[in-house]
């Protein structure tokens, strides 16, 4: 136990009607891993996302961040401290300038008077030009967001959470509206931030080849279950094979 | 089989009855005497020959350039203050600053029916209201003009808040905002360009009820336009029609060019 454990889930199960999305899953997160989550389409992975990200509660079991059970961390600003999401595109205020949703990781940290007088002078100016030339950026910093691209979108909502900090960062199929090499790129951007800011990511993702390729650790679920939880060099084709077979194949 | 079929053509049978109804109404007009005044067809076209001979002596001009200009204060006084009435009031009864779900649902009962009843009210009405209170000040066509479209820029600007997509205020919320944050981060923001461009509609209608509401006797072209109507002179009539179209056609002009800035 050098590591600490930043995530714990205990027996999660979650229940829609009478339809079981998630079963009695429990796995422990250290501190700085870098997970993919995979599975066919309606496995449970947006459900445990959306579970981890406070957006619902599980219908039993327990999940733990920092030791701390996560039904106790209410305080919005306090859980944006610890926990930062990541979707699909379609995430940032499109009239904004890019100065501004990248800004918009601070409004944890900030007042009203501060984010209000913001709109007009931008404030931390500094930071946000940073984080931006992390992510490539540094000359969008006062267009409208909606004339970026799709990629650069995303980096633009990598960039805010450069600003936000947080100490988990869920990511809910962050490429899936990519084409293969801006995928690749925006993963590579993500996981080498999360590696420098010692942040620990959980992403869903469709493509085995990116979950292997930029993750350390793979979670496999289907059907509700966990199928497999492997080191990402240690997972077999064998084993890939089986995750996505179809039940008429059996 | 049979009911389904009858569901399908419902709307269709509807329509052909309510043409029936129509054809049937027309044969109830006496149409030998009483539609048009006998000595109407004449003024008619003595009214419509003076649309080419519009009076242009120095003092009418000088008349329709001050009526203008009150039409004009009046109308920009109106719309400034509905603005400021729609803004609050709007943002109030889309209920995305309240907390929890029963806030919401009153805070949205109570604004939208506040704002109902504001609109439910034409200017006009409320021009006589106003004239009978306070007389025939500045204020009367002022406040007349401000609380019928507060009502409708706040039931507009409530909804179009609403349509908003959801996903961005998630985002925002999952960042850490407040509610307060995501108005000025994440609403605002995205209705802005809509909120301007439907203001500026509403102005140029302003404009209009402002000419019309000085019919009650608080100046402006409408007043000119009916002094000159009760005298039959019909050539002022048009001097003044024409200033009042060129107004709307100039803040027409202002608002695409606003609606082209904010497109760039």
């Amino acid at each position: 136990m050098s590591k600490k454990n930043i995530i714990e889930l205990n027996q999660i199960s979650k229940n829609y009607e009478r339809k079981i999305a998630l079963s009695s899953l429990s796995f422990v997160v250290e501190k700085g891993e870098t997970i993919a989550l995979i599975g066919p389409s309606g496995a449970g992975k947006t459900t445990l996302l959306n579970m981890l990200a406070s957006n619902f509660e599980p219908s039993s079991g327990e999940i733990f961040i920092d030791g701390r059970p996560l039904s106790q961390l209410t305080d919005r600003k306090k859980r944006a401290k610890k926990i930062g999401i990541i979707r699909q595109q379609f995430d940032l205020v499109g009239q904004l300038a890019v100065i501004h949703n990248v800004l918009a990781g601070r409004l944890a940290d900030w007042g009203l008077g501060k984010s209000l007088l913001n709109l007009f002078i931008p404030q931390e100016r500094q930071a946000a030009t940073q984080a931006l030339t992390r992510v490539g950026l540094p000359d969008k910093m006062y267009e409208r967001t909606s004339n970026l691209s799709g990629g650069e979108q995303q980096r633009v909502a990598l960039a805010r959470l450069l600003m936000q900090k947080p100490e988990i960062i869920l990511a809910d199929e962050p490429v899936a509206s990519l084409d293969p090499s801006r995928a690749e790129d925006i993963l590579e951007m993500l996981t080498k931030i999360a590696k420098e800011e010692q942040q620990t990511v959980i992403a869903s993702l469709h493509s085995v080849e990116y979950a292997r390729k930029y993750f350390s650790r793979l979670i496999a679920l289907k059907n509700g279950e966990l199928f497999f939880d492997l080191p990402a060099d240690q997972v077999t084709n064998k084993q890939l094979q089986e995750l996505y077979q179809l039940k008429e194949l059996k | 089989m049979s009911m389904f079929s009858f569901d399908l053509h419902k709307r269709k049978i509807l329509t052909v009855f309510l043409l029936l109804l129509f054809v049937w109404s027309l044969l109830g007009v006496k149409w030998q005497d009483g539609v048009i005044h006998a000595s109407g067809v004449g003024t008619a076209s003595e009214i419509f020959m003076a649309m080419f001979t519009p009076e242009l002596s120095a003092n009418i001009l000088a008349l329709a350039f001050e009526s203008s200009w009150i039409t004009l204060a009046y109308a920009t006084a109106g719309m400034s203050l509905a603005l400021v009435l729609g803004l609050v009031f709007g943002i109030l009864a889309s209920g995305v600053l309240a907390t929890r779900k029963s806030s919401r649902t009153f805070l949205k009962g109570s604004f939208r029916g506040l704002l109902g009843f504001m609109r439910a009210i034409h200017e006009l009405v409320w021009a006589w209201l106003f004239v009978a209170s306070f007389g025939l000040s500045p204020y009367a066509a002022i406040f007349a003009l401000a609380i019928p479209y507060g009502g409708i820029l706040g039931r507009i600007f409530a909804d179009m808040i609403n349509d908003v997509p959801k996903e961005p205020i998630q985002a925002l919320q999952a960042a850490g905002a407040s509610k307060l944050q995501c108005l000025f981060y994440g609403y605002l923001p995205s209705v802005k360009n809509s909120m301007i461009s439907y203001t500026m509609y509403r102005y140029e209608c302003a404009i209009r009820s402002s000419a019309i509401m000085s019919f009650v006797g608080l100046g402006g072209l409408g007043y000119q336009i009916q002094l000159s109507l009760d005298d039959l002179n019909y050539d002022e009539v048009w001097t003044f029609m024409y200033f009042l179209t060129i107004i709307v056609v100039l803040i027409d002009g202002w608002s695409s060019l606003l609606r082209k800035r904010m497109a760039k």
